[in-house]
């Protein structure tokens, strides 16, 4: 067997069934991990040791006299991305505004997870506000990546996706408002799923851009970030956006037959800005559909080469109405000595966002202003709408649709981190199923001759997530990609 | 569209947010460079999208039945007020504390 902390959650939640391991060696395991590790990893904000094993006891206890409900997550701890609230414990979104802040509750996601048995290890870095595709925007330090520490583990869920990817975590969740989930999922290895819009509760998800944000799962297998979708999936009277439609059976669906479905390959997505040796394991992978009995179909997307303006005109713009409440009255960091209201509160905004979140504070305030309004935040939003329509016209032709998560491989550390625009152009193929509202997923297909993972993605129409992960699991089983050695 | 200093300065007022000189100078270059990548937008032509055909997200989703969902106006329990005060910087009694703003 190999060691606990490289296991995926279904040969865990085996172990504990029957007896093999118990919940708190379980947790030791990944605890150890973590202090073997995180020095040069840098996933974690916090980590909850001491009641993450004093829960892990208490499984234990419920196993051994049989009162334990039988939950779909019994004893498996799990890795949250910091802009998660979790009750009494410390939530920080990477920001030095928030640096001390004690939510006090839980975000539905963190009730769901812990009514079906999930363990706490802690919470993940990312970029601030997770604004960010790089993990480099954290206020406090960056986080590598597992296959080269020199590189970044992509963004915004950074944290999540490398402790998932390095063993620190058997599964974590993360949230993607422009691709923050799958493509730190590509750069580090691992799978990723941004769910459609609306079928993940977002209370107590700290909002960025309110039309776009969606609270996923990262693992190391399509099947496990099936099991996590289906424990947190479904709709809360706590979010008026969360869909009312009931939720499938994730798991239980994922082994259908996968011959005869039409998978369409958007051509604007295999354009010039595509690193070649991405695009030559995407080649080899979308063959491998055409194996597996799925035809293939040329579609378009012509809106494509839009979506970076238009995402960076409405995710700011909302960014900049939603982190209005940062004031320094109710909770967060306040300026020390202001003597009047005004400057407190530009004292204490000024000191406490970063760079990044000031830039999207300002683009988003300015395409919201008279004047500019119409110009920018309108416009975008109409051609938001066309691109809604590529997709519906997509749809009609194809089942689901494939195409890299990223143009290019992971950067280094501070490669584009002076650039902001080129750091925007990163998220060309994943920011288009945020504006949609469609489900996307990044499974690995390959590594580069340097040994860096490349991902592949998925897209389906909306809430087809079983059918997204059924082809995503088939997929994954018949890459079976060979990992190199991880760089710690 | 040029953006300069005076009029990025109006905006961080508008934002709640001031810059040092120096980073204005080097915020002022970055944001002319993505307002000048925004006007690729307008080459696209949306004569065929009204600003009434422009959907929220949910309805996008879930259908144009899909209305604003409404509830009961009952009584619920919230926070109390004592846990709500225990993130604030500042506060007396069961309210939050602000520097003056009558003089």
């Amino acid at each position: 067997m190999s060691e606990i902390h490289h296991l995926s959650i279904k040969q865990l939640r085996d172990l504990i069934q029957r007896r093999d391991a118990s919940v708190t060696e379980i947790t030791e395991s990944f605890l150890n991990r973590i202090r073997q590790c995180d020095d040069k990893i840098k996933a974690f904000l916090t980590v909850q040791e001491e009641p993450a094993l004093a829960q892990a006891a208490q499984l234990d206890r419920q196993l051994a006299s049989g009162e334990s409900k039988n939950g779909l997550l019994t004893g498996i701890p799990l890795a949250i991305k910091d802009n998660i609230v979790t009750q009494g414990v410390r939530t920080t979104c990477a920001s030095r505004i928030l640096e001390d802040y004690i939510p006090p509750y839980d975000a539905t996601v963190m009730s769901r997870l812990k009514e079906s048995g999930a363990i706490l290890l802690g919470k993940t870095n990312c970029d601030e506000f997770a604004m960010g595709s790089s993990t480099e925007n954290s206020a406090f330090f960056p986080t590598r990546n597992p296959w080269d520490l020199e590189r970044v583990p992509g963004g915004s869920s950074g944290g999540s996706a490398a402790a998932v990817a390095v063993g620190e975590a058997p599964g974590a969740l993360g949230s993607d408002t422009g691709g923050s989930i799958r493509q730190p999922a590509a750069f580090c290895g691992t799978v990723g799923l941004k769910p459609t819009y609306g079928r993940v509760s977002r209370y107590g998800l700290v909002a960025f851009a309110s039309s776009l944000d969606q609270i996923g799962p990262v693992g190391n297998s399509v099947s496990d970030v099936a099991l996590l979708l289906q424990a947190i999936a479904g709709s809360d009277p706590q979010d008026s956006t969360s869909a009312a439609r009931p939720v499938e059976d994730y798991l239980g669906e994922i082994n259908q037959e996968v011959k005869g479905l039409k998978i369409g390959v958007p051509k604007e997505w295999f354009g010039s800005g595509l690193d070649g040796q991405i695009e030559q394991s995407l080649r080899a992978a979308i063959k491998k559909l055409e194996g597996l009995g799925c035809s293939l179909l040329e579609v378009s997307m012509p809106q494509t080469e839009y979506a970076i303006s238009t995402y960076y005109v409405i995710a700011p713009a909302e960014a900049s109405s939603n982190l209005a409440r940062y004031d320094g009255v109710r909770y967060g960091h306040r300026s020390a000595d202001q003597t009047d209201l005004d400057s407190m509160f530009k004292s204490t905004r000024s000191e406490g966002f970063g760079e990044e979140v000031k830039r999207r504070i300002m683009i988003g305030t300015y395409v919201l202003s008279a004047g500019y309004y119409d110009a920018y935040f309108i416009k975008a939003s109409k051609v938001r709408t066309l691109l809604r329509n590529d997709y519906h016209e997509a749809f009609k032709k194809v089942d689901l649709l494939v195409g890299p998560t990223t143009p290019s491989l992971p950067f280094k550390i501070g490669e584009k981190k002076t650039d902001p625009l080129e750091m925007y152009l990163m998220d060309i193929y994943t920011v288009t199923a945020n504006l949609a509202g469609i489900p996307g997923l990044s499974l690995p297909c390959g590594f580069s001759q340097e040994g860096l993972p490349i991902g592949l993605q998925l897209q389906a129409p909306y809430f087809q997530e079983a059918r997204l992960l059924n082809l995503g699991h088939a997929l994954e089983q018949e890459l079976n990609v060979q990992k190199p050695k991880l760089a710690v | 569209m040029p953006i300069d200093t005076r009029e990025v300065e109006k905006i961080a007022e508008l934002a709640h947010l001031k810059f040092d000189p120096q980073e204005l100078e080097r915020f002022v270059g970055h944001f002319q460079q993505i307002l000048e990548y925004f006007t690729q937008l307008e080459t696209v032509s949306t004569g065929a999208v009204s600003t009434e055909n422009v959907q929220y997200a949910h309805q996008a989703v879930e259908g144009k039945n899909r209305g604003t969902p409404m509830r009961e106006d009952e009584v619920r329990s919230s926070l109390p007020v004592a846990t709500a005060l225990d993130n604030a910087p500042e506060s007396s009694e069961d309210h939050f504390q602000v520097p003056p703003v009558i003089e």
